[in-house]
């Protein structure tokens, strides 16, 4: 862009209804003001059409009975747990993945270098207690997260998991180097499925 | 009683209204058509259970979102699914829309179409799922909490996927 006025950011903001009320006193008159920034947005809303063309003929599966499935709830309260046993497996093993898969990379980095105490102290400063039972808060876990009816699933984890974690260093001492173990272990699921927390059930 | 009426009656608005661009939007993502419709009941089911445990109603169009996410994420992680793979499975010929438009003008909307999925193919995941949100109406706020991002984040995502459209098409 030669105009050194408008960047994309603020252009793609326009685009979208989003400018701040400061931006907004004159950021659409200068669009309106300037042929190349008014070629500029153009191209934006463009490409937006574009992709809002491509999303909107995307396929969808489309069933009656998805929606009598949930006005059916309306006059049976205990319908949601019975549905959601069905999911439950497939949780189960999502959240699995999502430890040893999601956990590791993330906080690879982070533990590599940091003393055993240090790390034991910071993982096991933050808890969640559900049904008087202690869950060592995953570092990733967001408060704002939907946690409302949280699960509790027991599966094995990977020792490399919770190792990256700071969680078991000491009493696994050198047997840590074993990455490939799994521990058995209560995992706290939060309603949309990531899991917030873990308890450790045995180091066997 | 009237509490429940009350969810019951969210509940049910929200799915005429938010069913048929959540599952566009698991879509978009790279999960199959049928496998999107079982994530986005899934997420109303969960709704459903939330707003019966007296949990909040503020932006729950957001919470779905988020929900819908998380559940495609962990699909895709359990499959070993990459967008890219099943992203093609959505072309034109796969999935034939009623147009009422001329064959010059059919062949013309598909090669668009192709060239659109293969540029949205390019996209990092971040920016794609920004992207597609953004088609769906929802505010940059809505896709920061969406996809727990902080909202300039949201911005710069995308900022650098248009661009990268732009390069592309």
């Amino acid at each position: 862009m030669k105009c050194e006025r408008l960047n994309w950011d603020l252009l793609v903001r326009a685009v979208d209804q989003e400018l701040l009320p400061a931006e907004m006193e004159w950021v659409p008159a200068h669009i309106a003001g300037c042929a190349e920034c008014r070629h500029e947005f153009d191209a934006i809303q463009g490409i937006s059409q574009d992709v809002s063309a491509f999303v909107n003929h995307v396929p969808v599966v489309e069933r009656l009975e998805d929606r009598a499935e949930l006005a059916k709830l309306k006059s049976n309260r205990q319908a949601p747990d019975r549905v959601m046993r069905r999911f439950g497996w497939g949780m189960a093993i999502a959240a699995t993945l999502a430890v040893g898969i999601l956990v590791a990379p993330k906080q690879r980095g982070a533990s590599a270098d940091k003393p055993v105490v240090e790390q034991a102290a910071a993982a096991t400063s933050s808890a969640i207690e559900v049904d008087g039972e202690t869950f060592v808060a995953l570092p990733y876990s967001n408060p704002d997260l939907p946690s409302v009816a949280p699960r509790i699933v027991q599966m094995q984890v990977p020792v490399s998991s919770l190792a990256d974690i700071g969680l078991g260093l000491e009493q696994m001492a050198s047997e840590v180097a074993n990455q490939d173990r799994t521990v058995l272990a209560d995992v706290l699921l939060g309603a949309d499925g990531q899991p917030l927390g873990v308890h450790v059930l045995s180091w066997e | 009683m009237e509490n429940g009426n009350s969810s019951s009656r969210v509940l049910l608005d929200l799915y005429d209204r938010e069913q048929t661009p959540l599952k566009r939007y698991v879509t978009a993502l790279g999960v199959d058509p049928e496998t999107a419709r079982d994530i986005v009941q899934e997420g109303f089911l969960k709704l459903h259970e939330h707003l019966l445990a007296g949990g909040g109603q503020g932006n729950l169009r957001a919470w779905l979102y988020r929900v819908v996410h998380n559940s495609a994420r962990n699909r895709q992680m359990s499959f070993g699914v990459r967008h890219t793979g099943s992203i093609d499975d959505l072309s034109p010929a796969a999935n034939p829309v009623a147009r009422d438009e001329s064959p010059e003008e059919r062949v013309l909307a598909e090669e668009r179409e192709t060239r659109m999925r293969q540029a949205m193919d390019k996209l990092s995941e971040a920016q794609r799922a920004c992207v597609v949100l953004r088609t769906q109406g929802l505010k940059y706020r809505e896709i920061a909490q969406t996809l727990d991002l902080s909202v300039s984040t949201v911005g710069e995502n995308v900022q650098r996927g248009l661009e990268r459209l732009r390069e592309l098409l």
